[in-house]
């Protein structure tokens, strides 16, 4: 069974879930800061900020308050997700899938609150237990051989 | 309904079309901006020229500098 993902592993599970997250914090309600992948603890206080920012922009537009948000910046992107108990915040490469990064902050948001855990797929699992060889990867995605027996070709001319 | 191209010169400029037009979409998804969603999911663009664009754009940098400076 999966483990239950706590606070204080939400940000080092979400760097584990992208490849393109440099790194993550995850902040309380109250604004505190509650985890921090490696040692991005200085980041708290700035994803704090940057939301206090956004809504002071935007407080005045005929809809809800935003939940995600997305910030281009010349050198990588910030992405940030938030639930009424909780902000997930991360500092991700240039060329990362807007996407991909807010379903993940997302999902992981999710689980916090108790939803369903991510998993990874059953095929994924079942490869990783096996060995890393080229013959496994290969036994993995069999290819079409060319020029081998070709099956009968039912109604085709002779 | 888009037009079938036919012929190899015609298919490869159709080809050539994609990749630029791909290219175009990435350079503009890099573009610096502030996106924000609802919790519907729907996407709007903070204006440049909008108030407080210029210091989220701010924060984010140095968030990101932050990042790098723990990287190098």
């Amino acid at each position: 069974m999966a483990d239950t993902l706590t606070p204080e592993r939400a940000a080092e599970r979400l760097c584990e879930l992208s490849a393109d997250v440099r790194a993550a914090v995850l902040l309380d309600a109250a604004g505190s800061l509650a985890a921090a992948s490696d040692d991005a603890r200085e980041l708290g206080e700035l994803a704090r900020r940057l939301f206090e920012e956004v809504d002071r922009a935007t407080r005045d537009w005929d809809t809800e308050p935003p939940e995600q948000l997305e910030v281009q910046v010349p050198g990588g992107a910030v992405f940030a997700s938030r639930t009424p108990r909780w902000t997930l915040a991360a500092v991700a490469k240039r060329g990362a899938l807007s996407s991909l990064m807010l379903y993940d902050l997302r999902a992981l948001l999710r689980e916090l609150e108790g939803g369903p855990p991510i998993r990874r797929s059953r095929s994924a699992e079942e490869r990783a237990a096996g060995p890393a060889t080229e013959e496994f990867a290969a036994e993995e995605l069999p290819m079409p051989e060319l020029g081998g027996d070709a099956p009968p070709d039912d109604g085709a001319p002779a | 309904m888009k037009e079938k191209r036919k012929g190899p010169i015609s298919r490869a400029a159709g080809l050539a079309e994609g990749v630029a037009a791909t290219v175009r979409r990435m350079q503009r998804e890099r573009e610096p901006r502030v996106l924000v969603y609802d919790p519907a999911g729907y996407a709007r663009l903070v204006q440049p020229e909008a108030r407080g664009h210029a210091r989220i754009m701010e924060i984010a940098e140095q968030m990101v500098a932050q990042v790098e400076g723990r990287e190098s």
